[in-house]
């Protein structure tokens, strides 16, 4: 007999349980009034709080239409409380899927948004009045979203139609069997839960349910009573597990919106966080970002009051000493630094208190540099999600631990080993309890709840749900907290914890080291100019000139703004690009007013001598490097010093000889291929051959991540590969005395995008620098240049920004294969004891790791979330650097410095500012003026002591003397960061 | 005018629709029927009509003309199934 399958199509007891539950979910509201005296006039946000008037104010009706794409609109009315709703708790009732702040009588009574449709009103009416008014601002600026309530989705879109308004009451005693039901259903839902448990529960709640007559709800009270009695007193069934449950909302300061809308999108999430503690008392939330807090102070100076006093309180508990979340790959030691430098100074003039944790739960993963950083900046725990829920490959070993940064430094660091948003549910709770890796070493786990990404937070229903958990003895012991309490509880003093040394790679959202080139490069550029901006002012000081102190203060910030980790990664909105590139424009000329001062003296910044052949902007010079006419030389310029330029005029380029594509120079003998790669390049000076195989080769690869598409490169990125075709073959171009120029033009297929490489050899260095001019107009494509040495080595080591980071490039276990692309600073070098070869690039970060060295990621082109990303013109160099030795020995990293941080034409004088060794990362005015900063890293993995040209006193990164001395030497140990400050009179004597 | 309708759609209507993470480019206007290729998140919305009645309506304020819109979505192909 043939096996039929059985099908059942008539209804299950849970569907029925179901079913039940839906009805009384929308039956909640007893009574409403509808509110019909209402205006509604549309705008355009053009500002921060500044709008353009698209209409006047017209009526608003039920069923109407309202919001218009990129749309903010202002509703306001008047309405009366009927005389049979009044004498108890009275709710003003909305559903819609925008986001509103709603005044009433004047005052801010609460949010509106996907996530809650109510707002109580008695509290906001004034003394035996029962008429009222309504203001609301609504903007219609959601993500389109995977993680938010489910209840919305159907109301999405940029045009909605109006729900009404209401005057509610609400049913109280169905009200709490709704919760009952929400909380008992999710885990009858769940696997996470035990079987027969689930099967208990479906079997009483079907019992319960059946005690309320579905056509009055009477009856809604008996079953409450039931649920009391026969589950919630239940002791059958237990759990093991300990969760620390912490009220947090993600909001990201750009993302599927632009900065200017963050400020009503934090307004909002504050004031529903307020609210709650209105009704809660015992409610802690935890916000970051000490910008978000400057955003209420400066635009809601009403709530801002408020939240003092629920600081004071510690009810709202202000978390994460970093001025934004920004990314934690891409900034330099100093972006990172000032991030905690601005976000804690805000933090103790306005509150008075220095928070000990980065909270960072979104960031794509975390420098190793990081560690030494916070430490130094007051911080000693460390908290961010990723990389225990989203690694693609390898479960991240450790939630709660001791993180051992590239100097030694520990801080105490929490990786949740669930989402920042959760709506905190049992099956969340419990899910977060089972994939605790440290539940014999770390203490409680930390479980965030509250809806986020565009702000929102914690709900009423998820506190209702948390005054249940202790009655359910199936669910883990749970304890609100706030997010310090947690940390010191669990993590201060625990000798237990296990150490992970190393960076906290995030195995996926690979691509955001390159999408978006051009923000990564303006990102490199000005973190430069801002150095020397600052160092050059230290030194102008001293000529009796004012130190632009708040000019200086207000560029650092608005920078490490657009660190934000949606901003710089590139995963984000085309306005949002539009105006982070607008941003990088202001700044690149405020600084560029500030440093340059015109004439033919140029400066070098850095505190080592430059003997590479660098580029010299000049209008009649003879060469064209990014778009700038200029001329190469070798400067020849001590630390610290200036010197008069001027082009020798050399236009021999005898030194150079070439074949076709065979060239030879003072150092190499070349053959290149016509497509610009490097077929054979001959060291003389070391009598060895460089390549093997392709070597400054392009690749035009396939791009195509899926729904993460600005976001990852998947490790298949070379399945499928198209040949660019040879338009034009490289060929002599320019020479010089010092440099030769041969140029290449490519096109992609179909003739889609021109692709021009121009290669240039110098007489006097080993560098071979290559440009590319590009007008890229592809989708789903990434160009990648390699470079396979011929050296024998398995790892390659990459700069940080504050040291180096060593990276297997073999691929023998899953944590090697899963790094198959990396962040990197100015430069990578793959080498022999003997030599090898360095890349030295200008703003390039995601660096592909090779079994024979690297591919440096040049360029990207997704569509999600922004269609046009890295559509248009780019311009970009790297060097080419083969050496003796390994790269501490060849001094790769000062000559990336030399590379990155171009000659100041400016006059100054220097005193000598000899700190040996050390790279002078900053100097800077100290906030409170007092001092002159300076920033020392040690960058070679080196120890050893120092003297210091002006005495001056230790200083941690928040520039608060430490020591009670004035040091004339140093001791630094590999990789340490230090900070000297010297008294301002002692520094203008000197 | 169709000079006009595609600088109206291009400076005017566009910049809106990018704010909320979609995108839309002109194709045609001809004989009344405005032919308009979406992509973001206009390619998956589920009301995108409304956002057609919103840019007939805009049409028809600023420029007087009644005008038909004849949408093309385009899906990333991560959305197409």
């Amino acid at each position: 007999m043939a096996f039929v399958e059985v099908v059942r199509r008539s209804m299950r007891p849970e569907e029925w349980t179901d079913l039940r539950y839906a009805w009384i979910k929308r039956s909640l509201v007893s009574r409403q009034h509808e509110i019909t005296d209402l205006e509604i006039r549309d705008a355009v946000q053009t500002g921060e709080n500044e709008y353009e008037y698209l209409s006047d104010y017209r009526s608003l009706r039920k069923g109407e239409m309202y919001f218009t794409p990129d749309g903010t609109v202002f509703i306001r009315g008047t309405a009366t409380i009927p005389e049979d709703f009044r004498g108890g708790p009275v709710w003003f009732t909305l559903h819609t899927a925008a986001e509103m702040m709603v005044k009433i009588n004047g005052r801010y009574a609460g949010g509106i948004d996907p996530n809650r449709d109510r707002i109580r009103l008695d509290p906001w009416l004034e003394e035996g009045k029962w008429t009222f008014t309504i203001e609301i601002e609504g903007y219609n600026r959601s993500k389109p979203d995977d993680e938010r309530n489910p209840d919305s989705m159907h109301l999405r879109g940029c045009r909605q139609i109006f729900d009404g308004a209401y005057v509610a009451l609400i049913n109280e005693d169905l009200q709490d069997l709704y919760y009952d039901l929400t909380l008992l259903l999710d885990i009858a839902k769940s696997s996470h839960f035990d079987e027969d448990y689930r099967q208990f529960l479906n079997r009483e709640l079907d019992q319960a349910l059946n005690r309320i007559d579905f056509d009055t709800f009477e009856g809604a009270g008996e079953a409450v009573q039931y649920i009391e009695e026969h589950i919630y007193q239940n002791q059958d069934f237990h759990s093991s597990g300990n969760v620390a449950l912490v009220g947090h909302s993600h909001l990201d300061i750009a993302y599927y919106w632009r900065r200017i809308h963050v400020v009503q999108k934090n307004a909002r999430t504050i004031l529903i966080q307020m609210r709650l503690m209105d009704q809660s008392p015992e409610f802690r939330y935890a916000h970051t970002q000490p910008y978000t807090y400057e955003l209420l102070e400066k635009y809601y100076p009403e709530l801002f009051a408020e939240l003092r006093e629920k600081i004071k309180k510690g009810q709202f508990e202000p978390v994460g000493a970093m001025y934004v979340e920004p990314d934690c790959n891409i900034p330099c030691a100093e972006s990172l630094i000032r991030q905690c430098l601005y976000g804690q100074h805000y933090y103790r003039k306005t509150f008075g208190i220095t928070v000990d944790n980065a909270w960072l739960p979104d960031v794509f993963g975390n420098s190793w540099i990081l560690p030494q950083i916070l430490k130094k900046s007051g911080v000693d725990y460390f908290v961010s999600n990723k990389m225990s829920t989203w690694n693609d490959t390898n479960r991240f070993p450790h939630n709660n631990f001791l993180w051992k940064g590239i100097d030694g430094s520990q801080v105490y660091a929490c990786v949740p080993p669930t989402h920042f948003i959760t709506w905190n549910m049992p099956s969340q709770i419990q899910e977060n309890w089972d994939a605790y890796q440290d539940k014999e070493t770390g203490g409680q786990t930390l479980s965030m709840f509250g809806y986020g990404d565009g702000g929102s937070g914690v709900t009423e229903e998820m506190l209702e749900l948390m005054k249940r958990f202790d009655k359910l003895s199936i669910m883990p012991r749970t304890e609100h907290m706030r997010a310090d309490e947690f940390l010191h509880r669990n993590l201060k003093d625990n000798r237990q914890l296990e150490t992970w040394d190393g960076e906290l790679y995030l195995e996926m959202h690979r691509g955001t080291f390159t999408t978006k080139s051009d923000l990564k490069a303006a990102n490199r550029r000005l973190e430069f100019k801002l150095r020397n901006a600052e160092l050059l002012w230290t030194l102008r000081m001293r000529e009796g000139r004012e130190y632009p102190k708040e000019e200086l203060r207000d560029c650092c910030k608005k920078f490490l703004l657009n660190q934000f980790h949606d901003i710089l990664p590139g995963s984000h909105i085309n306005p949002v690009y539009q105006d982070a590139m607008q941003d990088y424009g202001e700044l690149e000329s405020r600084l560029d007013a500030l440093l340059d001062e015109g004439g033919e003296r140029f400066f070098n910044t850095l505190n080592q001598r430059r003997g590479e052949t660098a580029f010299i902007p000049w209008a009649e010079g003879p060469v064209t490097r990014k778009g700038v006419r200029g001329y190469y030389t070798n400067p020849e310029m001590d630390a610290l010093s200036g010197k008069t330029l001027c082009w020798d005029g050399d236009t021999d380029p005898s030194w150079l000889h070439m074949e076709g594509l065979r060239v030879e120079t003072p150092v190499y003998r070349i053959r290149f291929g016509a497509d610009g790669s490097i077929e054979s390049l001959f060291d003389k000076r070391m009598d060895r051959e460089w390549t093997d195989g392709n070597f400054n080769k392009l690749h035009l690869y396939q791009d195509t991540p899926g729904m993460y598409d600005a976001w990852d490169i998947l490790p298949n990125y070379k399945d499928v590969e198209y040949a660019f075709a040879v338009e034009e073959g490289l060929h002599f171009t320019y020479g010089d005395g010092q440099v030769a120029e041969f140029t290449a033009r490519l096109r992609t297929p179909k003739e889609k995008s021109a692709w021009q490489m121009i290669i240039r050899l110098f007489r006097d260095s080993p560098a071979i620098e290559v440009e590319h001019i590009v007008d890229w107009d592809e989708k789903h494509r990434m160009v990648k240049a390699e470079f396979a040495c011929n050296v024998l080595s398995r790892e390659l080591v990459c700069d940080t920004s504050a040291g180096y980071i060593k990276r297997e490039n073999h691929r023998n276990t899953s944590w090697q294969k899963a790094r198959f692309e990396v962040c990197h600073h100015k430069w990578c070098d793959f080498a022999e004891k003997s030599g090898g070869i360095a890349i030295i690039n200008e703003g390039k970060y995601g660096l592909g790791v090779e079994e024979k060295g690297m591919s440096l990621s040049l360029i990207r082109s997704n569509i999600r979330p922004d269609i046009m990303s890295d559509i248009g013109h780019h311009d970009f160099c790297y060097v080419i650097l083969p050496h003796r030795g390994d790269a501490v020995e060849a001094g790769i990293n000062r000559k990336a410095y030399s590379y990155n941080v171009p000659l100041v034409r400016t006059a100054v004088e220097s005193p000598d500012l000899d700190f040996g060794p050390l790279y002078l990362q900053a100097a800077k005015l100290s906030e409170n003026g007092k001092y002159v900063v300076f920033r020392l890293s040690e960058q070679d993995g080196q120890r050893g002591t120092v003297k210091l040209p002006l005495k001056g006193y230790l200083m941690n990164m928040l520039e608060d003397v430490e020591g009670e001395e004035a040091m004339e030497r140093i001791s630094y140990k590999p990789f340490e960061i230090l900070t000297v400050g010297v008294p301002v009179e002692g520094y203008l004597r000197r | 005018m169709v000079h006009f309708m595609k600088e109206y759609i291009c400076n005017k209507i566009a910049p809106r629709i990018r704010g909320d993470g979609g995108w839309v480019e002109f194709v045609s206007y001809e004989d009344g029927q405005l032919e308009l290729v979406f992509r973001g998140e206009c390619s998956k919305c589920i009301i995108l009509d409304r956002c057609l009645d919103w840019i007939c309506q805009e049409v028809k304020r600023d420029l007087d003309e009644d005008i038909t819109i004849k949408p093309l979505r385009v899906k990333p192909f991560f959305w197409d199934n």
